[in-house]
């Protein structure tokens, strides 16, 4: 019975991916084992090879394979400018966006005491290490506007307040394209506050 | 079951699936409960805005069994923002309720509560009094309500004027009768807490040491991250020398 017991830590392991749940584990494993030999392999040598070789950029803590990622080693990048951001998703989202030249800082993750993850579990005291070596003018905390987010960039606020450093926060309100009468109520409100002079 | 309508607030939301959003709400007739909103983190989702912790909303859903389905969602008041440490006294309440309160339970009377700890959140005042009085209706509506009127050994009114010993489970005795081993409150407080009076600094104080301890008391081993997160920002503050 070694096979049967092959297949069933197959179809375990599948399912520690994210919305993988009994059923689409087991007809992930079953055609990876009747029509997808050979991507099978190709899957788990992908998998093996970014386990051992990724790791967190010793600067701005996102995933990278060399000790310093492509940004930070960049000298076109203004050193003085850093863009705290939650995940390397949200880093990427602001590089496609192309309106920053900066630096950056992945926190992975954000402050949530229902979840469990406090300030400790992020990569805070890294942020304040880098902001303490001095150099950065500009921090610009660009968490997620969410409750958890704003918990977070409240956090980085306070570590910051000893700090000769400007620190901004980006705007929030009506996006682009957005019309008036389409809005939630809570974006429209925070538009309002956050209204500037033309 | 079809609801319609319902005033809630939602306490936490997590991702769930390629782009839904389980939300944990806790409503006036329903109690606390668990929805799920259905495609909600999808960027043409008209509702994301609005399953924020602290709003309160109108909550429709349908559907038997442990997962509902939210099928509307709107604001019931104006946008109320938590800031800074409001923000983290809303965690803290949020957390009390997510730990303590089964499914399904109705507490309306403790809704009333809560939703008047979120609107001075929200106002900026002076919270700490009703997060105390909270806290007060919570250990009440969980069956363990504090007995603050009548000395627990003599059946004698509270005197104003005495010290007691409140013991928890078991209630407040004249610290002159020595021999009980708990909190050290005035007479005078445990009254202003009973009628949920204005209370001055030194009444407040005192509530929030017994209420710590009956809290704990609840939650066991478990430990309250914004609790803790609140000591952390003001060591943060202060220069973070201290950690």
């Amino acid at each position: 019975m070694a096979d049967v017991y092959a297949i069933e830590a197959l179809k375990k392991a599948l399912r520690r991916l994210p919305g993988v749940g009994p059923k689409t584990a087991r007809r992930m494993a079953f055609h990876l084992l009747e029509r997808d030999r050979e991507g099978a392999r190709e899957i788990a040598a992908a998998i093996n090879q970014a386990v051992q070789t990724v790791t967190h950029c010793r600067r701005c803590n996102t995933l990278s394979e060399a000790q310093l990622c492509d940004i930070c080693a960049s000298a076109k990048r203004d050193d003085a400018l850093l863009c705290v951001v939650e995940t390397p998703a949200d880093l990427e989202s602001v590089e496609q966006a192309g309106v920053y030249s900066g630096k950056y800082f992945v926190l992975m993750g954000h402050i949530s005491p229902l979840d469990g993850i406090g300030p400790d579990d992020l990569g805070i005291d890294r942020l304040r290490q880098l902001l303490s070596n001095g150099g950065i003018r500009e921090v610009i905390v660009a968490t997620n506007l969410t409750v958890e987010g704003e918990a977070t960039a409240d956090y980085i606020r306070q570590i910051t307040d000893t700090l000769d450093v400007k620190v901004t926060r980006l705007a929030r309100g009506v996006p682009v394209g957005g019309e008036l009468e389409y809005m939630d109520h809570g974006t429209l409100a925070q538009a309002f506050n956050d209204r500037r002079s033309i | 079951m079809r609801v319609h309508q319902q005033p809630g607030y939602v306490l936490h939301t997590r991702p769930y699936r390629e782009s839904s959003l389980l939300v944990e709400v806790f409503t006036k007739d329903h109690g606390r409960l668990s929805l799920l909103a259905k495609g909600a983190r999808q960027l043409k989702s008209r509702i994301r805005g609005l399953l924020c912790p602290f709003q309160s909303l109108l909550l429709s859903w349908s559907g038997r069994g442990e997962l509902p389905i939210l099928t509307a969602a709107e604001f019931d008041q104006a946008y109320a923002e938590l800031t800074g440490e409001h923000r983290l006294c809303g965690f803290y309440v949020n957390e009390l309720l997510m730990y303590l309160l089964h499914r399904h339970d109705p507490h309306s009377r403790l809704y009333d509560c809560y939703r008047q700890v979120v609107d001075r959140l929200a106002q900026s005042c002076d919270y700490e009094w009703s997060l105390r009085i909270f806290e007060k209706n919570l250990l009440r509506e969980l069956g363990y309500a504090l007995n603050l009127e009548y000395d627990a050994t003599t059946n004698q009114a509270i005197d104003p004027k005495s010290s007691y010993s409140y013991v928890p489970e078991f209630g407040a005795v004249k610290v002159t009768a020595g021999g009980y081993n708990g909190v050290i409150v005035n007479g005078s407080t445990l009254i202003t807490l009973h009628r949920e009076e204005l209370a001055d600094e030194y009444a407040k104080a005192e509530c929030k040491r017994l209420m710590r301890v009956m809290i704990n008391r609840q939650l066991g081993r478990r430990v309250l991250h914004s609790r803790k997160l609140f000591g952390g920002l003001r060591v943060a503050a202060a220069g973070g020398a201290e950690r």
